[in-house]
């Protein structure tokens, strides 16, 4: 399958990266180059320009967006929701059926979930709050899912928060993940991330309930505050490495 | 009713004062005043007790007309992304994330956010405006504690229902993926994140199809005419005004305004129970 990957050179592209590039190609793409050279095709696209986003799309069958802005609101509006609005009009007129988003998981369960309650469920109505990043990441994906109520494209939005690397592919610093350090819980390490997006790229677009589906990232939690329940039953999501070690006072083997 | 208000070219934008050491009252435009209309504007007329109220998208004929409908009860302060020769004070701003944005809302009582963009936006900008613009208003309202919005949406996030279905207010909107629609279906996004995290109390109004009675032909079961429309809004904002309970209820609501007929495609029940709205024309 031709994938482009939008925002590849971030957090979470090099792990989709390593998981894709043996059953895919790739054309990986962000504003600027990846800090390690990549082993695919790599263009300078920005994902609010949709000019760029539309030709990078020509003649794909799926596409991915892992860009993201965290700050400044003019760019975080236009990369974050504008991004969106570009891909999804570009799978439109390409024919392209099949994408998969991203985004911190409080683009649905914002601080009154969060704050508030347990077992948070991917398939919650949208509660973002008014965090700049949030909000902008949220709105991106209703744009998304309007999109698909509207035409033939499928949209597995994947909502993630922090990335354990246990095997550093990623270049990003992550040490504050340290056992103990008691993280905003919601935690996948990088090499079950990239999985679920080869799951992602596999599933059967018509055995979905809708064309456009919310999935949690995560592994398996020792603390009930979200649930992966739904990555596992409709993406067959196994997440294989455990990190329940952050929230441990002992440290393994002692 | 004036005609739609002339954009005016070059001069100072708030975007270019320099950063003031404390942040004063909003720059008022006074010298694009019209003639005679100065000497009536709502804001020398009135009494300071009177309730200010910020107008957004003073370039949209519209956004002159809510004016003019509502100066009798309010003070009126317009706002624009562009010049706009108007006879209501006016303040140029790009409702960017910036002090002059929090020095345009200092000191009002209520938004009436009109929400239109502009006839030379592209998609995305019709977008930005609504979404990103929206953002930073109501970021700057929270900050000036300012928590009374009437925000003016649109019946057609509902239209792609099957017109047999009496769709109310509780039914989901199904925006289609075109700019002018989903720009303001995101606008009530927004909205509704800070009702619901920053306390502030809005209503929404979801109006029809604008027109006046009397210079239509055919037939629109999406018509609902200007007067009744600012009437509706008049009242909406008396409702965020005096609401000053802790339910969720007085923080955020949807209303749909249209006219009042067996014809029309959306009911107006909960308009007229909650806001005792009344329109007077109908097809």
């Amino acid at each position: 399958m031709k994938v482009l990957v939008l925002g590849a050179a971030g957090y979470l592209g090099p792990h989709v990266a390593r998981a894709l590039a043996p059953e895919h190609q790739l054309l990986l793409t962000d504003i600027r180059p990846p800090e390690q050279k990549p082993a695919h095709e790599f263009r300078l696209v920005d994902a609010s320009s949709l000019d760029q986003v539309m030709r990078a799309a020509e003649g794909m069958d799926a596409i991915i967006n892992c860009s993201v802005v965290r700050q400044g609101d003019r760019a975080a509006f236009a990369v974050n929701a504008g991004g969106c609005w570009n891909m999804m009009t570009a799978a439109v007129r390409q024919g392209i059926r099949r994408v998969i988003n991203t985004g911190p998981h409080f683009t649905v369960a914002g601080p009154s979930y969060e704050g508030f309650d347990f077992a948070l469920s991917p398939d919650a109505p949208p509660q973002p709050g008014t965090n700049l990043y949030a909000l902008t990441k949220s709105l991106g994906h209703e744009i998304c899912r309007v999109f698909t109520e509207h035409h033939e494209v499928y949209v597995l939005n994947y909502l993630f928060y922090n990335f354990r690397d246990l095997r550093g592919v990623s270049p990003r610093d992550y040490s504050y993940l340290r056992p103990g350090s008691d993280p905003v819980p919601f935690v996948v390490s990088g090499a079950d991330a990239g999985e679920a997006f080869r799951l992602g790229l596999s599933v059967d677009l018509e055995k979905l309930p809708s064309r456009c589906e919310v999935f949690f990232i995560l592994a398996d939690m020792p603390h009930g505050k979200f649930r992966n329940d739904k990555a596992r039953k409709l993406l067959g999501f196994q997440p294989r490495d455990n990190l329940s070690a952050l929230w441990r006072k002992t440290p393994a083997g002692a | 009713m004036e005609g739609k208000p002339a954009l005016l070219p070059g001069g100072p934008r708030c975007e270019e004062m320099k950063p003031p050491k404390r942040i004063t009252g909003p720059r008022v435009n006074r010298r694009y005043f019209l003639g005679a209309g100065a000497t009536a504007s709502g804001l020398a007329a009135q009494p300071a007790a009177t309730p200010l109220v910020l107008i957004t998208s003073a370039a949209h004929a519209f956004a002159q007309s809510l004016a003019a409908g509502l100066q009798t009860g309010y003070r009126i302060r317009m706002t624009e992304r562009t010049r706009v020769a108007t006879t209501f004070d006016f303040v140029e701003c790009p409702l960017a994330n910036d002090l002059a944005t929090r020095s345009l809302v200092r000191g009002v009582d209520a938004i009436l956010h009109v929400a239109e963009p502009l006839p030379e936006d592209d998609d995305w900008r019709k977008i930005e405006y609504l979404t990103r613009g929206t953002y930073n208003l109501l970021s700057a309202a929270a900050a000036e504690q300012v928590s009374r919005l009437v925000y003016l949406s649109t019946l057609e996030v509902m239209t792609p229902y099957d017109a047999d279905f009496t769709v109310s207010e509780s039914w989901q909107p199904r925006p289609a993926p075109v700019s002018p629609v989903l720009s303001k279906h995101l606008g009530e996004f927004v909205c509704r994140e800070f009702a619901r995290d920053r306390k502030l109390r809005c209503v929404t109004l979801r109006m029809g199809k604008v027109v006046r009675h009397g210079e239509t032909a055919g037939f629109d079961p999406l018509w609902v005419d200007e007067r009744d429309v600012v009437h509706a809004a008049g009242l909406a904002l008396q409702f965020v005004l005096s609401s000053a309970g802790a339910a969720a209820a007085d923080w955020w609501r949807v209303l749909h305004i249209a006219a009042d007929s067996p014809r029309g495609r959306f009911s107006v029940a909960a308009a007229q129970r909650i806001l005792g709205y009344q329109p007077k024309y109908a097809w």
